[in-house]
C-alpha cells in the first residue's frame, strides 16, 4: 500500500522524491560548543594555583582542547579583592605530551569585577586558539579570600 | 506488496485511525531541501528561533516573555550560540519610545546559575516612527541564558523575535 500523507491542509499525496514527508530541522549539526570545565575556586594568595586548586605548574587546567578555536570563561566571583589571572597555553605532540616544558603566556591582567559581580573571558581574546592544553591561574594581590565560581566552555569551528 | 483499493476518505481515516510506524517512517524518502524551508537555516551558518512572541510593554521592566521576576531567563540553551538577533515590530500610531536592556548569566552542570543576579550586557532605547521594525543585535555570545527586558513609559504592544547564530561553525 502506497504511503500518503495530507499536504496542503486538503490534497493528499504519495510519498515520492518529488514529494517527500515534511520534515522539520532541529538540531541538524553538532552542538559546536561544549562545557569543558565547572569549578569552584577558593582564590587565596597562593601564586600558581590553577582553577582546580592544583599548584603543579606543570599540570594543565584543560587537556585536549585542540579542537576548540576559542574558549570562553565564564565566572562569578564573590568577592572584591584584587586579583590576578594567568592564561597559559601550549600544545602536545601526537602520544599527548607537551612539545616542549613550561608554557606560552597568552594573558596576564586583573581579573575584572568586583564582589558578586559576573564576568567573561574569551581565550584567546584575539584570533584562534586551538591549542591542546590551557592553564588558568588565580590569585589574590589583597583583601580576602573569595569564591570564584567558573564554567569554561570550548567553541569548535 | 499487494495493492488494495480505497477511497480518499477511507484512506484519511486510516492516516488518522493508524499512523504509520517509526520502523516504516526511517526508510521513507525525505528530501534535506524540504526540510530546509522549514526552519531558517543559512550555510555556513546555522540559525535557530529561541523565541517569538508579543510583549505589552508598561512602566515595568519586563521580560519579554511577560513577567517582572528578575530571576526568570527569557531563554535557555543558548551556550552554542555566537551572537543573538532581537527583531520586532511596535504598534501604535505614535513614535516608539521603549527602553531595553540586556542580561546574561551562566549556568552550571545542573542548570543552576553559578551565582546570584544577571551580567547586564547591555541597554539602549528603542526610537522610531510609529508602525516600524527594529532590530538589535546582542553580540556578547555563549551565555547560557539570557533576560531580554523592555519598558516604555507609554503602554506598547511589541511583536519581536529573538533569533540565535552559530556565527562562526564551518563545515
Amino acid at each position: 500500500m502506497p504511503v500518503r500523507f495530507l499536504r496542503n491542509a486538503s490534497e493528499l499525496a504519495d510519498v515520492s522524491m518529488e514529494s517527500p514527508l515534511p520534515v522539520q530541522v532541529a538540531n541538524a549539526k553538532p552542538v559546536p560548543a561544549d562545557t569543558l570545565l565547572v569549578a569552584t575556586t577558593t582564590v587565596t594568595t597562593t601564586t600558581n594555583r590553577d582553577l582546580m586548586e592544583n599548584t603543579n605548574t606543570e599540570t594543565p587546567t584543560l587537556d585536549n582542547c585542540g579542537q576548540y578555536r576559542k574558549l570562553v570563561w565564564f565566572y562569578f566571583r564573590a568577592g572584591n579583592a584584587a586579583t590576578t589571572c594567568r592564561i597559559l597555553a601550549r600544545t602536545t605532540d601526537l602520544s599527548a605530551q607537551p612539545l616542549g616544558a613550561g608554557w606560552q603566556e597568552l594573558v596576564t591582567d586583573t581579573l575584572p569585577g568586583g564582589a558578586n559581580s559576573w564576568g567573561r573571558i574569551e581565550i584567546p581574546s584575539a584570533g584562534d586558539g586551538y591549542y591542546d592544553q590551557y592553564r588558568i591561574e588565580v590569585y589574590r594581590t589583597d583583601g580576602n579570600n573569595y569564591t570564584l565560581t567558573s564554567k569554561v566552555i570550548g567553541v569548535r569551528g | 506488496m499487494s495493492a488494495e483499493r480505497i477511497t480518499r476518505r477511507e484512506m484519511l481515516k486510516r492516516l488518522i485511525v493508524a499512523p504509520i510506524g517509526a520502523a516504516v517512517l526511517t526508510t521513507l524518502e525525505v528530501r534535506q531541501a524540504s526540510a530546509a524551508t522549514m526552519q531558517p537555516y543559512y550555510d555556513p551558518y546555522f540559525v535557530a528561533v529561541l523565541w517569538e512572541g508579543r510583549t505589552r510593554c508598561d512602566s515595568l521592566w519586563r521580560s519579554l516573555k511577560g513577567d517582572v521576576v528578575a530571576i526568570l531567563p527569557t531563554v535557555q540553551g543558548t551556550t552554542p550560540y555566537d551572537r543573538l538577533y532581537w527583531t520586532g515590530y511596535a504598534l501604535g500610531s505614535v513614535p516608539v519610545n521603549v527602553n531595553m536592556r540586556v542580561l546574561a548569566r551562566a549556568v552550571d552542570l545542573s542548570g543552576a546559575p553559578l551565582g546570584s543576579g544577571w551580567r547586564p550586557i547591555g541597554q539602549a532605547a528603542i526610537q522610531t516612527p510609529p508602525q516600524r521594525w527594529f532590530r538589535v543585535e546582542i553580540p556578547e555570545g555563549h551565555w547560557d541564558e539570557y533576560r531580554i527586558e523592555v519598558r516604555s513609559a507609554t503602554p506598547r504592544l511589541v511583536y519581536s523575535r529573538v533569533i540565535a547564530s552559530q556565527g562562526y561553525w564551518k563545515e
